[in-house]
């Protein structure tokens, strides 16, 4: 199983950056590499179970289901159900965490999956340091550091 | 019940950080409260239950159970077995998480602890300021000088 760990701190309180980040239909919001998003079946984006159905601006698309959101813990997990990628079992978590020195906000984004052997490097790479660095650059950039 | 968490960003690396807090023996080297420590029936400082008395700078005497200690996780979690002030059920954990954006490391602090409840507050805000934070400032500065 392929793993993904990437971790950021943004200069900004975790209640003001989970307010950007909670909104589980909200990717376009914040995250460059999305165009669009939308949730099926018309229900609540904050409905455990609920299915986001979105675009990326090269086109991909990619549906993924919301497993576990806390606004208590400050996390969001999901699953990717569709998907150009060639994954398996994909289970993804986005964590906040207060850092009370200074009132910042240490962000985790994992994944986990399973892949062909031979791609494991290259899509590791193309998640922790495309997608979910991108979306670490984005909150980095609306939050001044 | 007190419930105390502090952590806050270091400029190194974990394997670094680890490398000063992960021996349960050496907070005399960099924590400026503690002046002196042994542990114990001369045991290792990594072996679980080992026991660390110390002697803080204002000559306080106490006495900590190492509980857990994970390299792999790069955790430790410790109790006060003995101390002059009335704090108990002291359990304290620190926990070290990379942060990759910079190659810095993420060190979380936290405890809880049974108290008079008028004792609380004062009792909270000297462990998280003058231990916690303390030992912030002072493992950045430890690190510092050391490069």
């Amino acid at each position: 199983m392929a793993r993904v760990y990437v971790s950021t701190v943004v200069n900004a309180r975790n209640d003001r950056v989970w307010q950007r980040v909670r909104d589980f239909n909200g990717l376009p919001n914040w995250h460059p590499a999305i165009a669009e998003s939308r949730i099926e079946g018309g229900e609540p984006a904050d409905k455990i179970g609920c299915v986001r159905d979105f675009r990326l601006r090269n086109g991909d698309r990619i549906r993924e289901k919301l497993l576990g959101l806390s606004d208590y813990d400050m996390f969001c997990t999901y699953s990717i159900l569709e998907s150009p990628m060639g994954v398996e079992n994909y289970v993804a978590t986005l964590r906040l965490t207060p850092v009370t020195d200074g009132d910042q906000t240490f962000i985790e984004w994992t994944a986990e999956f399973d892949c062909a052997p031979d791609r494991e490097t290259e899509l590791v790479n193309n998640i922790g340091g495309g997608v979910f660095q991108g979306g670490f650059d984005a909150l980095k950039r609306a939050f001044g550091g | 019940m007190p419930h105390i968490v502090k952590s806050t960003i270091i400029d190194a690396p974990t394997a670094v950080v680890w490398s000063v807090l992960r021996d349960f023996n050496g907070h005399d080297h960099w924590h400026p409260a503690v002046a002196t420590s042994t542990i114990e029936r001369a045991q290792a400082s990594d072996k679980i239950g080992c026991v660390r008395r110390f002697r803080l700078k204002d000559g306080a005497e106490l006495r900590e159970q190492l509980l857990a200690l994970s390299d792999l996780e790069q955790t430790f979690s410790y109790c006060l077995l003995d101390t002059p002030i009335p704090m108990f059920n002291y359990v304290a954990h620190v926990r070290l998480l990379p942060v990759t954006d910079g190659d810095r490391t993420f060190w979380h602090w936290e405890s809880r602890f049974t108290t008079k409840p008028e004792d609380a507050t004062a009792l909270t805000r000297m462990v998280a300021e003058e231990i916690y934070q303390a030992g912030f400032d002072a493992i950045r500065k430890h690190l510092k000088e050391a490069a």
